[in-house]
C-alpha cells in the first residue's frame, strides 16, 4: 500500500511536470504545442551531452540543458509559432513538425542508441520498508518544488498576473497594457523549462533516445484533456489521477496493461465530459 | 581542364587495350548485398564485420578472381522499408548474395520477395523458426534461405531451460524462479515453452509476469515477484526496455539477481551506457571475447583495432556469412544461385561462434555436447563493465558472483 502511494506519487510528479507547461502554454496563448515532448528530450539530452562530452559537472549541466531548451522554446514561438498563430492547425503542424526535425536531429548526431543521464543521487531509500531510488525521490521533491513555485510566481508576480490575465481574457488584458507577445515567449520558456527539468531528472531511471519525446506528450495530452486543457489545477489533479491509476493498475492487475489507461481516460473525458474536469468549455 | 580530362581518359582505355589479360582476370566483382537497420548498433556492427571479411578475402585475392564488393540498404525496424531495401539492393545494385536481417517481422515481410529475386540472403540477425519454415514446405522458392546466425527462438528456448536446470537450480541451488517478458509476440511464444521447462526440470515457477514494451516504472512488476518468493528472475526482453530494468533494477537494490535472454544487453557498451548499473545480470550471448573457437579472440581484437568497439552477434553471423557464401562459391565454380546454395548446404565451417553447419530447414544447428556448434552462452556483467562466460560450465571464463547488495 506504502509501495503504491510513493511510486505513484513519483510517477505522478514527472507528469505533473509535462502536463503544467503544456497546458499553461495553451491556456495563455492557444498554442497545442506538440513540440512539448521534443523539450522533454532534449534536456534529457542535453544533460546528457554537458556531463558526457564536455565533462560538466551534473548540477552544472542540468541548469545549462534547463536553460538552453527554455532559450529554444523561445527561440521556436518567436520564429516559427508566432507568423501562423491564428491558425490552430498551422500551429499543429508546426509543432509537430519541429518535434520530428528534432528527432530526426538527435539521431543523426548521437544514433538510436540509448544514452545515460548521471544521476543526482545513487543511493537506495527505505521508506516503511519500500525500496525506493534516490533519483526518483529527487524527482518527486524537485517536481512538487518547481510546480509550487510556478504557482506562487503566477499568482504573487507582476509578470504571472498579467499571465494570468492574458489567459483570462486576451482582449481586455492587452487593451490594459500587457505586452502579449512578450508575455507568450515568456509562457512558451517556462513551459519548455520545465519539461526540460522533468528530462533531467526522469533521464536517469528512465531511457534517454530520440524518440523519447513520443510518450511524454501523449501523457500529457491525456493529463490536460482529463484535467482540462488550460486549467494548472486541473492538469495537476489529472497528472495525480494518471499517475496513480498506472501505479495502481500496475500493482493489482499487470504491467502490461498500464499504457491502455492515459488512451483509455482520455477517451472517456472526451465522450462523457468533454471539457475535462475543470475546463470551462471544450477545448476541441 | 576537359582536354586534360579527355587524355587521362585516353591513357586508360590504352592502357586497358594494352593489357586486357589484367583486366580480364579482375572480372566483375562479387556484390554482397546487406539490408540491415543502419541507424543501429546490431546494423552498423553488420556492416563492418562484412567488410572486415571482404577487405580479408580481396588482399588474398578475391573468389575466383574476382573482388568482392558490398553494397548496402537500410531495413530499418520497418517491413516497409525492408522490402525497399531488398527491392534496391536485388534490381537495382543487382547483388549475388544477401547478408544481413535484424527484426523478423522485417525478415518475414521481405521473404517472397528475396524468393522472386533468386539472390541468396544469408540471415544474420532475426530469430524467429518462421524465417525458415518455408525452405521445406517450399523449397524450390525459398532455398535461397539461410540463417547463419543467431539461433533460432526455439533453440534457446531450449538452452535457457537447460540455464535453469543446469546453472540456476543445480549450481546456485535456487529452485524458486519467476519469469519476466516483455509483451511481444516471439516472447507470449517463448514464454509458455520455459516455463514448461522449468517446471519439468524441477524448478518451482513462482511468478510469471509480462509487461509492455513501453513500461517506464518496473516497481510495481518487481514487486509482485519479491512477493512471490521467488530467488532467481529470469528475464526476456528485446527492444526497448532493457535499459530501464537494469537501471531500476539496481536503484532499488533489488534483492534477487537476473539474467536470461536481454537483447539490448548483448550490446557491447550496455553496462557502459547505463552507468554500470547491470554489474551482477546474466545475459545470453552467441560468443564474447572467450576461446570458443580459435577465431573467435582473433575476430573481436581485429573488430575492436578497426572499430573501437565490441561487436554484437550481428558481426559473428555477418563476418562468418561472407567467408561461408565465399567458400560456397569457390567449390561452385560460380556464382550461379542454384550451384552455390547446393555448395552452402554442405557448410561445415569454423566460424566465430562455433562450427556453422547447416538443417534440412537451412537454418544453422545449435551445439549439443557431440557437436560444437554455437551455443547459447551465459555471460555475467562484472566490475569495470567487463564480462565472464558462466555458463555452459564446459565454456566458463570465471565464477557466478552476485550482485554486492545480495548476501549469500
Amino acid at each position: 500500500m506504502l509501495e503504491i502511494l510513493i511510486v505513484g506519487a513519483v510517477s505522478s510528479a514527472i507528469y505533473a511536470m509535462l502536463a503544467v507547461g503544456f497546458t499553461l502554454i495553451f491556456g495563455v496563448a492557444r498554442i497545442l504545442n506538440l513540440a512539448h515532448g521534443t523539450f522533454y528530450a532534449l534536456g534529457a539530452y542535453g544533460a546528457y551531452f554537458f556531463t558526457s562530452h564536455l565533462k560538466l559537472p551534473l548540477l552544472a549541466a542540468a541548469l545549462l540543458a534547463v536553460g538552453l531548451v527554455a532559450l529554444f522554446g523561445i527561440a521556436v514561438e518567436r520564429v516559427l509559432i508566432r507568423p501562423m498563430r491564428k491558425s490552430q492547425l498551422a500551429t499543429l503542424m508546426i509543432t509537430l513538425a519541429v518535434a520530428l526535425v528534432v528527432e530526426q536531429v538527435l539521431f543523426l548526431t548521437f544514433g538510436s542508441e540509448y544514452r545515460n543521464v548521471p544521476a543526482f543521487v545513487d543511493a537506495k531509500f527505505t521508506i516503511g520498508g519500500v525500496d525506493v531510488g534516490g533519483a526518483r525521490l529527487l524527482a518527486l521533491g524537485v517536481g512538487v518544488a518547481l510546480i509550487a513555485a510556478l504557482w506562487l510566481f503566477i499568482q504573487r508576480t507582476r509578470l504571472g498576473s498579467a499571465i494570468l490575465a492574458i489567459s483570462q481574457d486576451p482582449v481586455a488584458a492587452q487593451y490594459m497594457g500587457i505586452p502579449s507577445e512578450r508575455i507568450f515567449a515568456v509562457v512558451m520558456g517556462i513551459s519548455a523549462a520545465l519539461a526540460a527539468a522533468a528530462g533531467v531528472l526522469a533521464g536517469p531511471f528512465l531511457t534517454v533516445q530520440p524518440t523519447m519525446w513520443l510518450l511524454p506528450i501523449v501523457k500529457a495530452f491525456a493529463i490536460v484533456v482529463v484535467g482540462g486543457l488550460g486549467s494548472i489545477p486541473g492538469s495537476i489533479v489529472a497528472a495525480l489521477m494518471l499517475g496513480y491509476a498506472e501505479t495502481i493498475v500496475g500493482y493489482l492487475v499487470s504491467s502490461s496493461w498500464t499504457e491502455i489507461v492515459s488512451v483509455l481516460a482520455t477517451l472517456l473525458t472526451l465522450v462523457l465530459r468533454p471539457a475535462g474536469i475543470f475546463g470551462r468549455r471544450a477545448a476541441f | 581542364m576537359k582536354l586534360s580530362a579527355f587524355l587521362a581518359g585516353a591513357a586508360c582505355a590504352g592502357a586497358a587495350l594494352c593489357c586486357p589479360t589484367q583486366v580480364l582476370a579482375q572480372g566483375k566483382p562479387i556484390r554482397i548485398g546487406v539490408p540491415t537497420a543502419m541507424q543501429l548498433q546490431v546494423g552498423r556492427d553488420t556492416q563492418d564485420a562484412v567488410k572486415m571479411a571482404v577487405d580479408d578475402i580481396n588482399a588474398k585475392g578475391g573468389v575466383l578472381g574476382r573482388k568482392l564488393e558490398m553494397v548496402v540498404a537500410d531495413e530499418t525496424e520497418n517491413p516497409e522499408t525492408g522490402i525497399s531495401a531488398i527491392k534496391k539492393l536485388t534490381a537495382d545494385d543487382k547483388v549475388d548474395v544477401l547478408v544481413g536481417g535484424y527484426t523478423s517481422g522485417v525478415t518475414l515481410a521481405q521473404l517472397p520477395h528475396i524468393s522472386e529475386a533468386k539472390t541468396i540472403y544469408l540471415n544474420v540477425g532475426s530469430a524467429s523458426p518462421a524465417t525458415n519454415a518455408k525452405v521445406k514446405t517450399d523449397y524450390d522458392n525459398y532455398k535461397y534461405i539461410f540463417r547463419v546466425g543467431p539461433l533460432n527462438s526455439a533453440h534457446q528456448a531450449r538452452q535457457l531451460t537447460e540455464f535453469i536446470s543446469r546453472f540456476v537450480k543445480g549450481e546456485l541451488g535456487i529452485t524458486k524462479i519467476a519469469i519476466v517478458g516483455e509483451n511481444a509476440k516471439w516472447v507470449q511464444d517463448l514464454v509458455p515453452l520455459l516455463k514448461k521447462g522449468a517446471t519439468e526440470a524441477g524448478a518451482d515457477v513462482r511468478a510469471t509476469e509480462f509487461f509492455d514494451a513501453q513500461t517506464s516504472d518496473f516497481s510495481p512488476l518487481f514487486s509482485k515477484v519479491k512477493d512471490s518468493g521467488a530467488q532467481y528472475m529470469i528475464v526476456v526482453l528485446s527492444h526497448a526496455s532493457s535499459d530501464i530494468f537494469a537501471k531500476q533494477w539496481y536503484d532499488s537494490r533489488f534483492p534477487m539477481p537476473y539474467g536470461g535472454i536481454d537483447v539490448k544487453s548483448m550490446d557491447g557498451d550496455f553496462c557502459d551506457r547505463i552507468g554500470g548499473k547491470s554489474v551482477g545480470e546474466m545475459a545470453v550471448n552467441f560468443a564474447v571475447r572467450a576461446p570458443l573457437t580459435p577465431k573467435t579472440i582473433p575476430f573481436f581484437d581485429e573488430f575492436k583495432k578497426r572499430t573501437g568497439r565490441s561487436p554484437v552477434y550481428t558481426a559473428f553471423g555477418a563476418n562468418d556469412a561472407v567467408y561461408i557464401y565465399a567458400d560456397a562459391v569457390k567449390r561452385a565454380g560460380s556464382t550461379d544461385a542454384s550451384a552455390v546454395i547446393k555448395e552452402l548446404e554442405k557448410t561445415s565451417y569454423t566460424g566465430i561462434p562455433g562450427i556453422i553447419e547447416f538443417d534440412d530447414t537451412h537454418d544453422v544447428k545449435p551445439g549439443t555436447p557431440a557437436f560444437k556448434g554455437p551455443a547459447l552462452l551465459l555471460a555475467q556483467w562484472r566490475e569495470g563493465c567487463k564480462r565472464e562466460v558462466v555458463h555452459p560450465k564446459e565454456l566458463r571464463t570465471a565464477d557466478f558472483v552476485y550482485p554486492a547488495w545480495i548476501k549469500k
